[in-house]
């Protein structure tokens, strides 16, 4: 046993192990301390990562706004002018009604309402402003419209008018969103085949349906179609691609905003797509609202105190303005016969018209073709005039003119 | 520019439903069937037909009360009046309307005739 304790081997041992002990203990510390150095330096990377992509957020964030706005002052000048331009086309149309160039009128006005509607779908987007805001207007108007504003409208057929209105805010937006819909509809089915268009009410509103004939669209196209559909979020146009897409996104915010919903995701009867907007009841309202008879205030002559183009109080309609033609042929003795609201209205939801003589050429039998009476004074004056007139015609022509047909 | 977001309601707006979409794209009539001053009226008895379009029914309300020319038509109804003679013609083909050609003017008697009265005036008289 001794011959161990002589042994230096032992002692060796014996002072190496706490030696090796400590050192153990120091490695491990330095180890842990190394191991928190590093926990620290990932912390602080994570962070550093975490500000680098919030700023490459905010100035995308940034970015993005500064395009919207851009975006949106510009189409908010091209929207004005395109409906500048249509108010001008319109009176254009009015005044060379029976001319020729009539033809390239309308077709220019199509033009000029394609145009219009891109200006408008790209203000959406940058969430600037819609447009002109209208007044209530039937269902079957706003789908008219909608229609006006695609290329091939005349692909679109209208299927069923409806006695529904919609209020004046949802008018353009759902327009809007139409037109977006039907130019899917007509850019992705054969030129020869035709769009139709159903409205359906039901128990939740009314439903517009819009079925075409072309291809469909496979399952991944609907998911896409359906999340920009439903997407509460603004639309970004940076994320539209290239090359860009406007249509879903649009239709997407403007559903959001305003209320209703649009689906994409049936099929419709002809193999196409089958497009549904739903429009809760609170855009909606009923025709009847109290117009001014139209009938009656087209034949009077508007009194002075009413200006043309200036909306009649009370008036619904956005029509009021003097009749652009003087009606060749009119009997002088037509005098503004008393406006009286009239109260009935036909079947489509238009105002009855009265029997009236005033309107017609040719009077039927039972009206009275007698001269209203007129008082002294207007008498008087009339007269006057006739005396003016002939008196200032007599010194006119007397020596130039007079003799030439006798000859 | 403003910045609101819901203007307001402008008061000189174009119409909501263009004339080209009213006529469905369809080319103006060339034929002079329809004047300015034809005169159309509506049948005592209208066919059954599909629902008209707004316009039309406007078109028959404004007729049903006698006689109107074409160019009063489009002064009431504020249509172009090269749009009015299609829908006009739409509706005479369908037979809610039908049109009646204008009086005619006093036809300005012939001068030859006059002078060769004159001519066997003289002869007898002269």
């Amino acid at each position: 046993m001794t011959q161990y304790f002589q042994d230096p081997a032992l002692w060796g041992l014996i002072a190496g192990t706490p030696v090796a002990a400590t050192a153990i203990i120091r490695g491990r510390k330095k180890i842990s301390e190394l191991r928190a150095e590093k926990a620290e330096l990932k912390q602080h990377y994570a962070n550093l990562e975490h500000h680098y992509t919030e700023a490459v957020e905010e100035a995308k964030d940034r970015a993005e706004e500064a395009t919207k706005t851009t975006l949106k002052s510009a189409m908010r000048t091209l929207q004005g002018l395109a409906s500048e331009q249509q108010l001008a086309i319109s009176k254009l149309q009015e005044t060379y009604g029976e001319h020729k160039i009539l033809q390239d009128l309308l077709d220019i006005d199509h033009m000029n309402s394609q145009f219009a509607r891109r200006a408008q779908s790209i203000a959406v987007l940058c969430d600037g402003w819609l447009g002109r805001r209208r007044h209530n207007a039937s269902l079957y108007d706003v789908v008219r419209s909608a229609k006006g504003r695609i290329r091939h409208f005349t692909r679109v057929e209208i299927r069923s008018q409806s006695n529904f209105a919609i209020v004046s805010r949802a008018v353009e937006p759902v327009a809007l969103v139409l037109a977006e819909l039907l130019d899917n509809a007509t850019s992705y089915s054969a030129p020869e085949t035709m769009i139709e268009i159903n409205i359906r009410p039901v128990p939740k509103g009314v439903c517009i349906v819009v079925d075409d004939a072309g291809v469909g669209m496979n399952e991944e196209e609907k998911a896409r179609a359906a999340q920009l559909l439903s997407s509460e979020n603004s639309a970004s146009v940076s994320s539209l691609g290239n090359p860009p897409q406007f249509g879903f996104t649009v239709m997407g915010v403007l559903a959001a905003r305003y209320g209703f919903t649009v689906s994409v995701d049936s099929t419709s009867p002809y193999g196409g797509v089958r497009a549904v907007v739903l429009l809760p009841d609170d855009l909606l309202t009923s025709l009847h609202e109290p117009e001014e008879s139209p009938a009656v205030a087209a034949s009077a002559p508007l009194p002075p105190e009413h200006p043309p183009g200036q909306p009649a109080p009370g008036g619904a309609a956005p029509a009021p303005r003097a009749p652009a033609y003087p009606a060749p042929g009119r009997q002088p003795m037509e005098q503004p016969a008393p406006v009286q609201p009239i109260a009935e209205t036909t079947a489509g939801g238009l105002p009855k018209r009265r029997r009236r003589g005033a309107i017609s050429i040719v009077p039927t039998q039972t009206e009275s073709t007698e001269t209203p009476a007129r008082d002294s004074a207007t008498t008087a004056s009339v007269m006057g005039a006739f005396q003016r007139g002939t008196q200032s015609g007599r010194r006119s022509t007397n020596a130039s003119n007079e003799g030439h047909e006798v000859q | 520019m403003t910045p609101d977001d819901e203007p307001e309601l402008e008061h000189e707006a174009a119409e909501l439903v263009r004339p080209y979409v009213i006529t469905n794209g369809r080319d103006l009539l060339d034929g002079s069937e329809f004047s300015l001053i034809t005169l159309v009226t509506v049948h005592a008895e209208p066919p059954r037909t599909k629902p008209l379009d707004p316009e039309k029914l406007r078109l028959l309300e404004l007729c049903s009360g006698g006689f109107l020319s074409v160019a009063e038509i489009a002064g009431h109804t504020r249509l172009p009046v090269g749009v009015v003679k299609i829908l006009v013609a739409d509706l005479a083909r369908e037979g809610h309307l039908y049109s009646r050609a204008p009086i005619p003017s006093a036809q300005l008697v012939d001068r030859k005739i006059l002078e060769e009265v004159l001519n066997g005036l003289q002869a007898r008289f002269g």
